[in-house]
Parts: structure tokens; sequence; C-alpha cells
């Protein structure tokens, strides 16, 4: 049973050399001017700004969590269009199923007020969204 | 069978799914102070769901390619799990905890995790094991937080998260490390190629279930996964406590029964005595060791506390361990008598947590003290926590003591070699007999018999009723009890 893990092995090693062996060739022959530009961080093209450690809004990681559950749908969506004439009917209301149960959620995501970027109605809020003892609650208090 | 046809078979869960969504749909519609509206919706929900588990009607069978099995196992632990889920739903409403909350999102998560709870109940692949446990164990960490501004909540739900990721994680490994070994998900296929594995895999083998055991000794709360248990059970709310002591462990007994039954014995005939793996291995010990520490170490430190609720959280470890007892001996009457246990289980543990929830309200507090001189105060509250605390020991002629003596029997049946288990758990009992009499002395012994008497509301009553009369009465009768355990200890088996 043991030999069957052979070609794994053989291709784990192969794996290794593969990329090892080239990383060594190029510091071999490669010239190495370095630049302050060249030794910088990588930000898209951007010069970079401050450091990476900042703190992100916790709103971003709603927003992402969100953006995930319809990017799976569409995962979802391109097998079932590849199916869906020999599947017919079923699979027309099986995915209606499906979207209904995603359509429900995002009505739910909206309603709780976690697609506006700017919040209303923060219970405890301090800093820019503390509430303004003339503003009523429900009135918007933060601002972009 | 097929996936087409199998969605008639999955009736309570499809059912289960709408209420999911009408809780939502009516959450989103619903003014946001007024969401005990929520509640009644999902128990509609559940009583229907609990209608369509008792309708299916069907031979043993599996569903969905064979990832779940349909059975009459998997529907009495998944009626056993709908009646503690909407006996906490009355609790909730009745709790004071949840005031200034939203609480319709709670009705909903509450129900996903019993949708978690009926895949426990009925997986036969590693796959469906693998998801279900994970939708019970985010569905309880959600709900175990759930008082946000409560930092003992906070941390409940924390202490949750680290150690439901750490114990699933291994568990996951060992999955895949029997996957690796038989190449296959599915229980059957596992158990069939288990016994033509040769003796160098071993060791393999072992590791695996060692690690597979974590995950459920995890969902189960058994030593020495149990770390978690006493500060989750404290911090999280009352009513979400008493579902975690009550639900998600049925519903791990029924994993870890199928499982082991399934794959490493003759799951037909539930009466063999032998494993089915050729593993030099000393697994019934093994588990016997378990089932013995649990109990100890729970029914131990119950001994030191000072607040009921947290008490209550270790004499439910205590209580898996009762459970685990009829494990080792891998017979139809150990199942059979795991299974009488949670039922009985089910009435007197709720009940000792409804008291303590009205209690805590009644007297700003869940600790020893708050209990003095309550018999005199509140008689009804009195003697039914009495009655519960009896039960709870395991006193006759409470529920208790028939669910014992049915897990004895089986210990003792199984022959000589497992006498020693059944004197553990004599000893644990007497120990245990110290802890909840404390209750019932600190309610009639000390502090001041007052004068006045406070008779709780009569839905408090009916409820405290609801509880404490079949907790008598199934002590008495339990025929019933009996039948419909017999009829359901029926697996579906592929020979």
């Amino acid at each position: 049973m043991y030999r069957d893990f052979g070609t794994v092995l053989i291709f784990a090693m192969l794996a290794i050399v593969l990329v090892y062996v080239p990383l060594f060739i190029q510091s071999l022959v490669a010239p190495s001017q370095k630049t302050p530009d060249k030794l910088d961080n990588y930000e898209c093209g951007e010069e970079p700004e401050g450091s990476a450690w900042v703190q992100f809004n916790i709103r971003f990681y709603v927003i992402a969590l969100i953006f995930l559950i319809f990017d799976v749908e569409v995962v979802f969506l391109f097998p079932w269009a590849m199916v869906f004439k020999e599947m017919g009917m079923v699979a027309f209301i099986e995915m209606g199923i499906f979207l209904l149960i995603l359509i429900v959620g995002l009505a739910y995501v909206w309603k709780k007020g976690d697609l506006d970027w700017v919040k209303y109605n923060v219970k405890y809020g301090r800093g820019r969204y503390r509430q303004k003892a003339s503003q009523t609650e429900g009135e918007a208090v933060g601002s972009i | 069978m097929n996936n087409l046809l199998s969605i008639s078979l999955f009736l309570p869960e499809l059912v289960l799914t709408a209420t999911i969504i009408i809780a939502i749909i009516v959450d989103i519609f619903s003014v946001s102070n007024r969401t005990s509206k929520v509640s009644n919706y999902v128990i509609i929900g559940l009583l229907a769901t609990l209608a369509a588990v008792f309708l299916t009607n069907h031979s043993p069978t599996t569903l969905f390619m064979d990832s779940l099995a349909f059975d009459p196992f998997a529907s009495f632990i998944k009626s056993v799990v709908l009646v503690a889920t909407l006996l906490i739903i009355i609790f909730t409403r009745y709790s004071n905890e949840f005031k200034g909350y939203h609480t319709g999102e709670y009705y909903a998560l509450l129900c996903i995790m019993v949708f978690g709870m009926f895949l426990m109940a009925s997986a036969i692949d590693l796959i469906t094991v693998y998801l279900s446990i994970e939708v019970v164990s985010l569905m309880s960490f959600i709900l175990a937080g759930y008082l946000k501004n409560n930092p003992r909540s906070n941390e409940a739900s924390l202490k949750y998260v680290i150690y439901g990721a750490f114990s699933s994680g291994i568990m996951l490994y060992g999955l895949s490390i029997i996957f690796g070994l038989t190449g296959t998900t599915k229980f059957f296929a596992i158990r069939d190629a288990i016994t033509t594995l040769d003796s160098s895999s071993n060791l393999a083998l072992t590791l695996s279930t060692v690690f597979v055991l974590a995950g459920f000794g995890y969902k189960i709360s058994a030593v020495p996964f149990h770390f978690w248990t006493p500060d989750v059970y404290e911090g999280s709310p009352t009513p979400i406590t008493a579902y975690l002591s009550v639900a998600p462990k049925a519903a791990g007994f029924a994993l870890m029964i199928r499982f082991f039954n399934q794959v490493f014995v003759d799951g037909d005939s539930l009466s063999t005595l032998g494993w089915y793996a050729d593993v030099s291995f000393a697994w019934p010990e093994i588990l016997g060791v378990i089932s013995v520490v649990t109990m100890t170490m729970g029914n131990l430190v119950a001994i030191q506390q000072n607040s009921v609720k947290r008490m209550l959280a270790y004499s439910s470890i205590a209580h898996a361990g009762y459970m685990l007892m009829a494990f080792p001996t891998i017979s139809s009457e150990g199942v059979f008598a795991v299974m009488i246990y949670l039922v009985m289980y089910l009435f007197m543990n709720l009940g000792a947590f409804f008291v303590l929830i009205y209690v805590a309200q009644k007297q700003g507090g869940e600790n020893f003290e708050h209990f003095s001189g309550l018999g005199w105060r509140m008689p009804i509250v009195g003697i039914v926590m009495t009655i519960f605390m009896f039960s709870l020991t395991g006193l006759p002629p409470t529920v208790g003591f028939i669910g014992k003596f049915y897990l004895f029997v089986a210990v003792i049946n199984a022959g000589s070699a497992f006498y020693w288990i059944a004197f553990f758990g004599a000893i644990n009992t007497v120990v245990s007999l110290y802890f909840y009499m404390r209750v019932v002395k600190t309610m009639y012994l000390d502090g001041n018999p007052s004068e006045e008497i406070i008779v709780p509301p009569l839905s408090v009553t009916l409820i405290l009723l609801v509880l404490a009369v079949p907790s008598v009465f199934f002590g008495i009768y339990w025929t019933p009890i009996l039948n419909w355990v017999n009829n359901s200890l029926l697996f579906f088996v592929q020979i």
C-alpha cells in the first residue's frame, strides 16, 4: 500500500527541484542592482503610503462577507446553466428555491442596515458616530 | 435512493427550512421591539416539523446518494431534539435575560441549529458528519454570545469558538486519515474496507479513530474534551445553557452510536461484542475509562460549586459520563439504554434549568444563597425542584432512576469484564447525591421561613407541571417510553 505513495513522493520532489533550481540559477546569472524603489512594498503600482499595520473598519468585513455569499451564488449558477436543458423544470424550481433563500438573506441584510456605509442608529456610538443630543434616534449622525 | 426520490422522505427537514425562512421574513417585516411574534411562527413551524417526522413512514433506507440514513432511530432523535427546542422557545419567551435584545434572529438561529442536529442524527457519510457538526457548532457559538452587552456571554462565545475550531480541526484530520485508508466516505463502504486492511495500517486506524473521538467527545463534553463546558454554560443565557446541555448532546450521542456501531461493529445484529476491525487496541476499555473519568470529574467538581448554574453544568458532564457507560458494551441493549436515558434526561434537566431561570428572576441571582428558604417562600417551585434533584440523582420513583436502571442493566448484562464500570457508576451516583441534595437542603433548612408565600403565575406553574409530571409519571409507568424506544431501535444497515 505504501508503494502507491511513491508517485506522490516523486511528484513532491520534482516540484521542489523545479522551484529551487531556477531560483538558484538566476541568483548566479542575474545582475543585482538594488534601488530604493525596487526594495519598496508593492501596492498595486501606487506609491506605498504608511504602515501596512493599520486598523481596518469592521464594515469592510461585513461587506466582504456579503460579497462572498453572492459570489458563491454565481459559481453555482454556471454549472446549473450547463445542465439546464437536460434537467428542465426540476432544475428551474431547484434554482428558484436556492435564489429565494439568498434573496431573503439580501432583504435581511438590507433591512438591518448592513448595506449602508453611513450608519444610522448607532447605539453606543463613539467619535464621529456619536449621537448628538439635539438629534433623535433614527436620524443620520455619521459622515462619510 | 436518488436525489429526487429522497425529497419525499426529507419532508421534516424541508418543513424546518421553510420555518427558518419564514422566521427571517417575519423578522424583517416586524416592528423592531415586537419580535415575540417570530416565536409564534417558529413554534407552529416546529410543531409541523414534529408532525412531519411522525408522518414520514418508510422502511429504513438512505437519502441523497447514501449520504443520509432514513430510519426509526433518526426519527427518534429528531423528535427528542424538537421537543427540547419547543420547550426552550417557551423558556426564552419567559426569560428576562433577553430584554433589550432583538430576538428575531435568535429563533431563526435556533431553527438552523435544529436542522444541523437533524443531519447529525442521520448522517452516514464522513462529509455529512463534519458539515452537520459544523452547522450545530457555529449556531451554538452565536447563541452562546447572544447577550452582546454582557462580558460573560462574550467570553463564553469566544471560548466556545476556540475549543470548537480546535476539536473540529482534529476531527477533520481523523476523518481524512480514514478516507485515506479506505478510499471512501460512506460508513458502510468504510466498514467493508476496514475488514480487508492488513495489520500495517492498524496504527493509522487507531490514530484516526482517536481523532474522530475528540470531535464527538467535544460535542457531548466528555473528559478530556470538556474544558469549554463550565465557562460556556455559565456565560450563556440560561435557556441556551439548558438547550446546549440536552439537544446537541442527544445529537452527538446519535452520531457516535451510528459511527461506532456501523463502522467498527456488525451494525446489523448489534449484539456482538467483538469489533469488526482487526485492531489490537482495547477500544471497549478506552471508552469505559473515558466514561468513568467523565462522570467522576463532573461529580467531584460539581461538589465545590457555589453557583447552581455552574453546578448543573458539571452535572451535565457527569450525565454524559453515565450515558457513555453503555458504549463499551457494543450491544443493542446499551444503545437502548442510552436512548431511554436521553428522553429521561430531557425532562429532568430542562426542568432544573427552568426552575433556575425563574429563581434567578425572582431572587436576582443563581447562587446557592439565592435558594435559601425558597421551599417555604415558593412551595410549588420548591417541590418541583426537589423532584428534579431526586431525578438527577437517580432516586426512585423518578425518571432518573429508570434511566440509570437500564444503563446499569446493560453494563451488567455485558459480562464480568464490565463490572468495574458499573461499580464506578454506582459510587458516582452516591457522590452526586451530595450536591443535588444540597440544593434541597438549602431550600428547606437554610434561611428563615418567611410569612409571605409567592405563588408563581399560572404560565410558570403550567410549564413546571409539564416538566415535573412526566418526571414522576414516567418514573412509575415507563412502558410508553419503553415501547417508543423499542420501536425506534432500528438502524439502516447495508449488507
